[in-house]
This record gives C-alpha cells, structure tokens and sequence, in this order.
C-alpha cells in the first residue's frame, strides 16, 4: 500500500536526477574539451558541427552536445538546433538511472542492451570513451572506478576547474540515497 | 543482487546433416514461396555447389527461377540494386544465398530492397529502420566460419561515398540456415583452417568479452569443443564428411554465440586489417587471438581458464591446477595455431603474411580504436595498448 503511494513521487525524483546529471555531464563535458588534450583528441575525429544526443526513451530528458571544431564541445542544454547525427538512447528511465548514478558502467550498460545506439557506431566509441574520461573527472576516485572499465593513469586538471562540477555532483549524490532503495 | 542483464535471441531455424539441402522444396512451400532466387558468387558455382541445391529442388518441382553468380568479395550498393531489379523482373518470391558472409550479406540487403521498394538501400542503413518481417529467405553456407546465417547484420560498400553501410535488423535473420556438409567438403586447406579460427575467435571472445551471457556461453563452449575435436582432423582428411559437419555446425553455434554477446579486440584489429591490408578476415582472427587474450588476460582470468576444459579435454583440464588454466588456454590456441601452419602454412605472424609492413601497424592500431567491437572488449584500450598487441604480433 504504502510502496504504491511512493512509487510515483519515487519516479519523479528518479527522472528529477536523470536531468540534473545530463545538466552536470553537459556542462562538464563542454569544460573538459576546453582544457583536457586526451578529450580534444577523441573530439577531433569527429566532423565540425556534429551533433550528439544522449536520451532516455520514448520521450525523457536529453543532452546535446556539438563538436565545434578542434576538439571543442559545446553544451546546447535539451533542445537541439538540428537533426542529431549520433544518438545514444536508453531504453528506460530505470537503464539511465542505473548509468548515471554510477551503478553500471557505460559499456557494461551497451554489454547488457540498456542503450541503443542511433548513428555511426565508430562516433559512438569514441563518444563513449569520451564519456568515460569525463566520469573519471567529476567523481572521486573510488566512485569513478566503478563507473569506467579503468581509471586513466593521466588524469590531472587543475582543481578548481572541475569542483563546481562536483558541486552538482553532491546534489546529485542525495538525490541517489533518496532514490536508490 | 548484481545489475547483470541480458537479451538472446536467435529465432533461425537451423536445418543440418546428411541430406539436408534436400529439405529446402518443403521448407519454401512452408512459406508459400514457389520462385525462389539463389545469390550466389562464381567461385561457388565453379566449385558445382550449386548442383546439388537445384537438383533438390527440382526433382520436388519446385523451379529456381534466377541464378545471380556474380556477388564480389566485397559486395556493393550497385551490385545489390542490380540483383533487386532482376528478382522484380523475374517476379521471385524468395532468396536463397549460397555461399560465404558477403553472399549472405548480400541476400539479407537484396531482400530488404525487394520487401521494402525502392532502389537506395542506403536508406535502410541504421538500426530501427525495419519494422515488417521479408521475404522468405535461405542461407546455405559454404565456408565453415562467418555464422552469417544467424546474425542480424549485414555490411555493405557505398562505393561511391567510399563507405561500409551497416545494417541492423532481426528481420535480416533468415527463415532458416542449412548446413550440408557437402557445402564445405572442397574447401581447400587454408580456408578451411582461415575460417575455423574465425569461428574459434567469435566462440572465445563471445565466451570472454563483456556482454557475455548463460545462453551464449553454452553456444560458445559448445562450438570451441567441435572445433577443437575437429579442425586438425578435417586438415588431415579433408574428406571427412562427419568431421566437416561439427565443423560448419560449430561456426552457426559459435554465430549464435557471438550475434549475443558481441566480439571484442581480436575483431577491432581484424576489421582495421582487413581494411588497410586487404588480409582476409579468418587470418586477421588467427593472427591476433593469442595476443589479444594475453593482453586481456587480468581481466578474463576465470573465464578464459574455463575454456581450457573445451580447448584440451578433461584429463588436461584436471591436471592443470586452476591457477594455470587460463595460460594453458592461450598455449592451446597457439598449439592449434602452429599446427595449422605446418600442413597449409597458414601465418602466424604478420610478418609472416607478407603483405603487412610494420610501418602500416599505426593505421591499423588508429582504426581498430573506432570499431564498434572494442566497445565490448573487457578492457579499455588505448592506442598505445593496440600497439603493443600489434608489435607483438609482428613477429
Ligand atoms: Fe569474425
């Protein structure tokens, strides 16, 4: 009785999380393209202008991102100025949730058909990576090994760069004690 | 509770043994299919493979229609366009592929043109794209290795973009896949060996890569115990009818096992290979097999040790303490490995192929890290990583 009474507000705080992490992961990543050579390097295979899109299906929260040139990434929030060229979609709020509170990797969540990809699959490895090098860099070490397969020897920004990221982060972190049970 | 998941799917019936191509007239009608098209290439109709499929069904009176005997290696946009318009014109109902993956390919792209209309097959390119099941279709392999006859992929050139168009659908799986052995009994020696690694390769690394599960597992270890069983015997007598049908059915198994749970780096570097150095696929997976699982090793420590069982028997499994097994896996696979170099000279290096130079090894290591495959790898790997397993599989 009483798990049904929750269940809702549970979803909501569910979905609530999933687009505050695309908001943290989004400006996160525009961050470290700005500063973190190894990201830059991924982001310049692909075209100026491209487009990516992360979603939860059918219709759930979005983050875009555009390459504009020279390994820069630029966070354009949930609405896309065009057509995406690459989307990663999660099947289900659940699947995205898991993601991105840390609970499954991301490419044991593409291993365990979670998430779909729409797109050239070669912009999709890369992006994947990228991802995983930006989960390196706004978790703290023992969370962020859970998170990638492994946990980059080259990992060195300046601090105060990525603390407000972190900032976020800590909201975030409630939000999954709340939901998680 | 772990967050372990996992989908299997593989709704191909699988037609095999003696006399197998002789069930294909019934199995059309199942479908209400009366003018079927074969697709097929040249070297398989020069081998007379086609003979026997046209005599089973004509002495059940069922009429093939067209024969195309003209797919390449490498099979194109325009070649599938081509063989649409002749199944229209013909006014076929259903496709039979005889031959090897880009025969195969090539009949899953032709029957989504003649199922969904058009002349751009591009269109099709994607996942998702499909949302009604084709024409019936047939896949009768001749090679004992791809287990294109149970994956829902297809790859094929845009020749003028200078690109591989991939396409994803369960609807590309076909009605059924027959396994003959009389398909694969005049493979010459090299392909033979060449293709039985490439099923070894998709068995071990379904069986060792991330995305791998109970029900692929079972497929995988199945099919590395045929191949084990049978590979050198087959080399040795190539006639060997019993020991030619473990081998073509250990390559659907091992299909089945790997259109599950995906490949890993041995098919990232293979794929970059096969592509820089024109190297074919089945040697590109018996040159870096071993490395590849060296470099994983930490990672698959259990897993790979369990295959030993599969590779080399009880008795060697038992006598090897457990703590040994994974290292005696890999030597087992090099054991097979130097085996086949010495009765058909199959390489076991890059170097020794002769048509890779070290200074290509870069290229390689650069496109291997944008195949989809290393996605699933159990370890990330980095372009320095991809190097290092190259170096060492120079020489
Ligand atoms: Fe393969």
């Amino acid at each position: 009785m009483l798990l049904k009474r929750l269940q809702p507000m549970m979803f909501q705080a569910r979905r609530n999380y999933v687009e505050l992490m695309f908001q943290v992961m989004g400006r996160a990543l525009q961050a470290i393209s700005d500063v973190d050579e190894p990201t830059r390097e991924e982001v310049r295979a692909l075209p100026e202008g491209f487009l990516f899109e992360m979603q939860v299906m059918p219709n759930g929260p979005k983050l875009i991102v555009e390459h504009t040139g020279d390994g820069k990434l630029h966070f354009h929030g949930d609405t896309a100025p065009r057509p995406v060229d690459l989307s990663i979609q999660f099947k289900h709020m659940a699947h995205a949730f898991l993601v991105l509170s840390f609970q499954e990797k991301t490419s044991v969540a593409f291993a365990n058909d979670r998430m779909l990809v729409d797109g050239d699959v070669s912009y999709a490895v890369r992006m994947t990576r990228v991802l995983n090098r930006l989960e390196s860099f706004i978790l703290p070490k023992l969370v962020a090994q859970r998170a990638v397969k492994e946990y980059p020897a080259d990992i060195h920004l300046p601090e105060k760069l990525m603390s407000s990221a972190r900032i976020y982060l800590k909201v975030a972190t409630q939000f999954v004690e709340t939901v998680r049970a | 509770m772990t967050n372990k998941y996992y989908e299997f799917f593989c709704p191909v019936k699988v037609i095999a043994g003696k006399a197998a191509l002789e069930h294909i007239p019934y199995e059309l009608t199942g479908l209400a299919a009366k003018r079927p098209m074969i697709i097929t290439d040249k070297g398989v109709r020069a081998a007379g493979l086609l003979d026997p499929v046209i005599a089973a069904c004509e002495e059940s009176g069922l009429e093939i229609v067209s024969i195309y005997d003209d797919v390449p290696p490498d099979s194109s946009t325009t070649v599938v366009r081509d063989i649409a318009a002749v199944y229209r014109k013909e006014k076929c109902d259903s496709i039979i592929a005889v031959g090897g993956g880009s025969a195969i390919d090539t009949g899953k792209a032709v029957n989504i043109l003649v199922s969904e209309g058009g002349d751009d097959i591009a269109r099709y390119t994607g996942a998702g794209v499909l949302k009604h099941p084709l024409k019936p279709f047939f896949v009768v392999p001749t090679t004992a290795g791809t287990g294109s006859e149970v994956t829902s992929v297809a790859v094929i050139t845009d020749e003028k973009k200078g690109v591989k168009l991939p396409f994803t659908s369960s609807f590309l799986l076909p009605n059924a896949a027959i396994i003959d052995p009389r398909m694969t009994l005049t493979l010459p020696p090299h392909i033979t060996a060449a293709t039985g690694m490439d099923a070894l390769t998709h068995a071990v690394e379904a069986f060792t890569c991330m995305a791998k599960n109970p029900l692929s597992d079972a497929y995988a270890t199945a099919a590395i115990k045929k191949i084990s069983q049978s590979l050198l015997a087959v080399m040795d007598n190539p006639k060997d009818q019993d020991g030619r049908l473990e081998l073509a059915q250990a390559s659907t198994m091992a299909g089945i096992a790997f259109s599950n749970s995906m490949v890993g780096l041995v098919h990232s570097l293979g794929h970059a290979t096969g592509a820089i150095c024109h190297l074919p696929h089945g040697l590109c997976m018996s040159l870096y097999l071993p490395y590849v699982l060296e470099f994983n090793l930490e990672s698959i420590r259990e897993s790979l040790g369990e295959l030993l069982l599969y590779l080399e028997g009880p008795e060697v499994y038992s006598a090897t303490p457990a703590s040994r097994r994974a290292e005696a896996s890999i030597s087992a696979i090099r054991k097979l490995r130097d085996a086949l170099h010495k009765r058909c000279e199959l390489p076991r290096t890059l170097k020794e192929t002769g048509k890779v130079l070290e200074t290509q090894l870069e290229a390689i290591a650069r496109q291997a890290l944008d195949d989809g495959s290393i996605m699933f790898n159990p370890r990330e790997v980095t372009l320095e990583d991809a190097l290092s397993v190259l170096r060492r599989a120079w020489a």
